[in-house]
């Protein structure tokens, strides 16, 4: 009877903990305002570090200067990253390379809108360490590869040159390339960006040859000093879309330099939010992208770190920006 | 393919054969014929493209395209209803756990999970729960390790609503459990990075999309081990229910349920170790937290990739290891309770609901805050634990990306040894073979070790590769899953005797399983691309290192389910422990061995995506491009291509065990 009674005792404290619980929680919720100013904004960083820059930069304005919540999120690009967009998941890409096929349609149904250049082109091609030049001075240009192939020769490649290809997610041709130009190099697939790194730094630490697919803005060339080799100009008709296949003469041109855009959700761009022309308005340049990149991926500073040193270093420009 | 199975295996008949009608000769003698063919003929014969279907790119390419129109016009109608509703609840699911676990406050998660842990798992479940927390902590991954507990826990708890039932159905009936085996197998096979665009497209992106690609790769495993666990109920005990006018319903819940706890058990634990495997392909799809981490640190900090890594192992095992604890203690055969056993319990829940309100509330009116607090914005000099960690993995790092290093030295001429002298040779008799003599060796050597029917579906499915236009590639894939499967096999079969020898061998393996079967491939694979920078040879070594675990268990299963009468038998005429192992033992094991390696290779084909991402190009490469490419059609063919190899290597290598396993389904 006495344990009876006892467990309902503790029954009762135990009821009266809960509700004490419960108001002591409910009470401070209840009492928060936020300055709602701006809203939440998302935005989506892609998987290189010129977009990791591009992106913490602008959540840095948009936090401080401008008083948004900013969320970031790490869709992957492509189809992925386009849905996401059309359906109102994510609000702004700082960085589009214009690789997706399917871009038309969600642009056609006003789900993304373009906001512009950022600032910056991109360029891809075929790089090789400046070194090299020292001894193939002939390699500034692709004529001065004919011939030359075998100083790339490795392991995979038997007697032919190796030429190392990009990440599956970037625009490359350079199978088509190599046969439109005759060349006696054979393509191999390097993987993902970090795993070609991998390969092509670990040749250039050796002060070894090595001829491979690559860009800029990219904040690992200002650690490795490399050279774009010159391959033949651009001509009428020059296709880029190896999967098109065809004749690989079509394709023998160099690839076109890509100004870089902003995109951004049609809910976004309709939102009337005072984020959304900070955005319109954002724009640098390669080397402020380089700078943060390399503060990030070189120094390993925090990504927001990095974003307010570069954002104290350039006051004038970012208040243009949020005026 | 195949289930995992313990049953005893039947001692075999071994007919009487003349030498040259042996399996392994006239093997052999296929496989000499394709190489003679091979060298006089070699890249004279690539697959024609007159039987090659080029149309069928382009149509899937138009599918999709019509599936972005209907998703972007809303005109899809009741099917996107229903996902949408579907979608919704998924969201909501997660956002509300993962809100409730910040509203607990980092102190009050932390208090609650492991004082239940401690309540319903015993000291040790509370300590490994304890052990998680600070791990999360320690990490300064707090917010992102409690998102994608929330994410799985949510994942696991569907993958457990659906797969059970079905799992049960198929244990009952099975006509049924034939039908849904080609799903599975399939689900199992076709990379995750095929089937993320459709479900981007039909659960757009974030949680619900990331629970759905989890929950497809998560659910076979449940359905197959709980299908066995009915199945393996004792057939008498069945009838003996049958007999004293059981119902169904009855013989379900009273019998069959109880009966088969501990492989439901084990249907559970594999179910997370599977759903905590995928954590980095849903943070590709939105599924954040630590995914999202190890994503993007892979390009900018690969130590914090790394970091996030081991976090993802810590969770998936202390998980692991509190449902087996619960199991355990709440296991009605082990457990007597008497009235003063029960009292203290009560108490014991009593108090661990007294003090995980206190100090909830304490929390909140201290103002806790969700994240686990970093110092470094309070103290600018401060090294936060985070910042020392992520300094050691970097110092390691460094080593292992300095050409000068003396391990570099070795590794390098290891790497270029394995590429030239088996890969490449491997790579060049398979792609550059006349088409016909492969597909017909590969057909004839399914109709010497399978038989008849085997030997048909091989034909249909290589013929299929050719069929999509992409031989050269599957062949390219095949070598390199052939080597990596020989490899992990001979690996799997030595640790997995050893530790049916060794209890310490056994105990110290299952760690080094779960950490090879959750963590990321690709945090450990990039910094081992430094090491042995060659194309191929790091995703063959993703390959092994994921397969071993699975073949090394399921040898290491077969050789301790030998019967014991065998065993004692040998022992009685004086045989030596070794003679036991080697002529008793592991012959008697043959099925068990034989089907380590068919999971293995199922393994090996899982991680494809994975090496044509670090290297290995052929069918993996493509289908990663297809997804950030958006190319679908390219995407879907390469996937279905992996499949039809899976499918044909199973069947090449299921040899004889199809009937045994006819007769167990």
């Amino acid at each position: 009877m006495t344990d009876r009674r006892k467990r309902r005792k503790l029954g009762l404290v135990g009821a009266a903990v809960v509700a004490a619980a419960v108001l002591v929680v409910a009470v401070p919720t209840a009492g928060g305002a936020r300055q709602a100013s701006c809203g939440d904004v998302v935005l989506n960083e892609n998987s290189w570090v010129g977009s990791t820059a591009d992106t913490y930069v602008l959540k840095y304005v948009l936090e401080k200067k401008v008083g948004c919540k900013v969320k970031v999120t790490n869709i992957t690009e492509g189809q992925p990253g386009f849905q996401a967009m059309a359906d109102g998941k994510i609000d702004v890409v700082m960085e589009d390379w214009q690789n997706l096929p399917s871009f038309p349609q969600y642009t056609k149904a006003k789900k993304v809108v373009n906001f512009g250049s950022l600032g910056i082109t991109g360029v891809i091609g075929w790089y090789i360490p400046r070194y090299l030049l020292k001894q193939y001075p002939q390699f500034k240009t692709w004529k001065g590869l004919k011939g030359k192939e075998s100083v790339f020769k490795s392991p995979e490649s038997g007697s032919q040159g190796m030429f190392l290809g990009g990440d599956p997610s970037y625009v490359q041709k350079d199978r088509a390339l190599i046969a439109g130009l005759g060349l006696n190099l054979k393509h191999v697939v390097a993987g993902a960006e970090p795993a070609q790194v991998a390969r092509w730094t670990q040749l250039y630490k050796q002060r070894k040859p090595v001829l491979f697919y690559w860009y800029d803005p990219q904040y690992l060339n200002a650690t490795y000093d490399l050279v774009r080799i010159q391959l033949p100009k651009r001509f009428k008709g020059c296709q880029d879309d190896e999967k098109k296949g065809g004749d690989p003469k079509k394709y023998a041109c160099e690839y076109p330099s890509y100004p870089l855009d902003k995109v951004v959700s049609g809910k976004f761009a309709t939102s009337g939010s005072p984020a959304v022309k900070v955005v319109k308005r954002f724009k640098w340049t390669s080397a402020d992208q380089n700078f943060v990149a390399n503060l990030i991926a070189g120094k390993k500073m925090s990504k927001d770190k990095a974003a307010a040193v570069w954002v104290k270093q350039h006051a004038k420009q970012v208040n243009a920006w949020v005026k | 393919m195949t289930t995992v199975t313990e049953t005893p295996i039947a001692v075999p008949v071994v007919a009487h054969r003349p030498w040259w009608r042996g399996k392994i000769v006239q093997s052999g003698a296929i496989v000499a014929g394709m190489w003679i063919a091979y060298r006089g003929w070699g890249g004279d014969h690539p697959w024609p493209n007159g039987l090659v279907w080029n149309q069928l790119t382009f149509k899937l390419d138009d599918f999709q395209a019509w599936l972005i129109e209907k998703r972007l016009t809303g005109g899809g109608g009741l099917v996107f209803s229903i996902f949408d509703g579907f979608r919704i609840m998924c969201d909501h699911l997660v956002a509300w756990f993962f809100d409730a676990l910040t509203w607990l406050t980092w102190l009050g998660t932390a208090v609650a999970g492991t004082l239940l842990a401690w309540r319903f798992g015993g000291l040790r479940a509370g300590g490994w729960a304890l052990g998680a927390f600070a791990a999360f902590a320690v990490t300064g991954l707090w917010l992102e390790s409690t998102e994608t507990l929330a994410l799985m826990l949510t994942a696991v708890g569907l993958s457990l609503v659906i797969g059970v039932p079905l799992g049960i159905a198929a244990g009952r009936s099975r006509r049924f459990g034939r039908w849904l085996t080609p799903f599975l197998d399939a689900a199992q096979i076709v990379p995750a990075f095929a089937y993320l665009m459709p479900v981007v497209l039909f659960f757009s992106i974030g949680y619900a999309a990331a629970v759905v690609a989890t929950m497809i790769y998560a659910i076979p495993p449940c359905i197959r081990i709980t299908a066995l666990g009915i199945r393996r109920v004792p057939v008498n005990t069945v009838e003996a229910a049958a007999s004293m006018g059981a119902t169904r319903r009855q013989m379900l819940g009273k019998v069959q349920l109880p009966l088969s706890r501990r492989m439901l058990l084990l249907g559970l634990n594999q179910t997370i170790l599977f759903a905590l495997s995928m954590v980095v392909i849903a943070g590709l799809i939105g599924g954040g937290g630590l995914g999202a981490v190890v994503n993007s640190g892979l390009f900018s900090n690969p130590a914090l990739a790394i970091l996030a890594g081991a976090v993802i192992v810590v969770m998936a095992m202390a998980l692991d290891r509190i449902t087996e604890s619960v199991a355990e203690r709440t296991d009605p055969a082990r457990r007597h309770l008497d009235a003063p056993a029960k009292r203290r319990l009560r108490l014991q829940s009593l108090g661990v609901a007294g003090v995980i309100t206190a100090t909830v509330v304490v929390a909140k009116l201290l103002g806790v805050s969700g994240d686990f607090p970093d110092y470094s914005g309070v103290r600018q000099r401060a090294v936060t634990a985070q910042e020392w960690l992520l300094g050691q993995i970097q110092t390691v790092l460094d080593y292992v990306q300095d050409p000068t290093s003396f391990v570099f030295q070795i590794t390098e001429p290891v790497g270029n040894f394995i590429l030239t002298e088996l890969l490449l040779p491997l790579q060049g008799f398979l792609v550059e073979a006349p088409w016909f003599t492969t597909l017909g060796g590969l057909t004839l050597l399914a109709l010497v070790v399978s038989g008849l029917r085997p030997a048909v579906t091989t034909l249909l499915m290589l013929g299929l590769i050719g069929f999509l236009g992409v031989w050269a590639l599957a062949m390219d894939t095949l070598s390199q899953v052939l080597v990596a499967t020989l490899i992990a096999v001979l690996i799997g079969i030595g640790l997995g005797v050893w530790a049916a020898e060794s209890r310490t061998v056994s105990r110290a393996l299952r760690p080094v399983n779960d950490v090879l079967q959750t963590l990321p491939q690709l945090v450990y694979i990039i910094p081992f691309i430094y090491l042995m920078p060659v194309s191929i040879v790091p995703g063959i070594v993703a390959g092994v290192l994921y397969a071993f675990p699975v073949v090394s268990r399921l040898v290491e299963r077969g050789i301790k389910d030998v019967a014991p009468d065998a065993v004692e038998a040998a022992g009685a005429f004086g045989a030596t422990r070794r003679q036991v192992l080697v002529k008793v033992k592991v012959p008697l094991a043959g099925d068990a061995i034989m089907l380590g390696v068919n999971q293995g290779i199922i393994m090996v084909l899982a991680v494809v995506v994975i090496g044509g991402l670090v290297g290995s190009g052929g069918l993996g490469y493509e289908v990663a491009q297809g997804l950030v490419r958006g190319q679908f059609g390219q995407g879907v063919i390469a996937s279905v291509a992996i499949l039809a190899l899976g499918i044909t290597l199973d069947r090449v290598t299921q040899g004889s065990r199809s009937k045994r396993k006819e007769s167990m389904e």
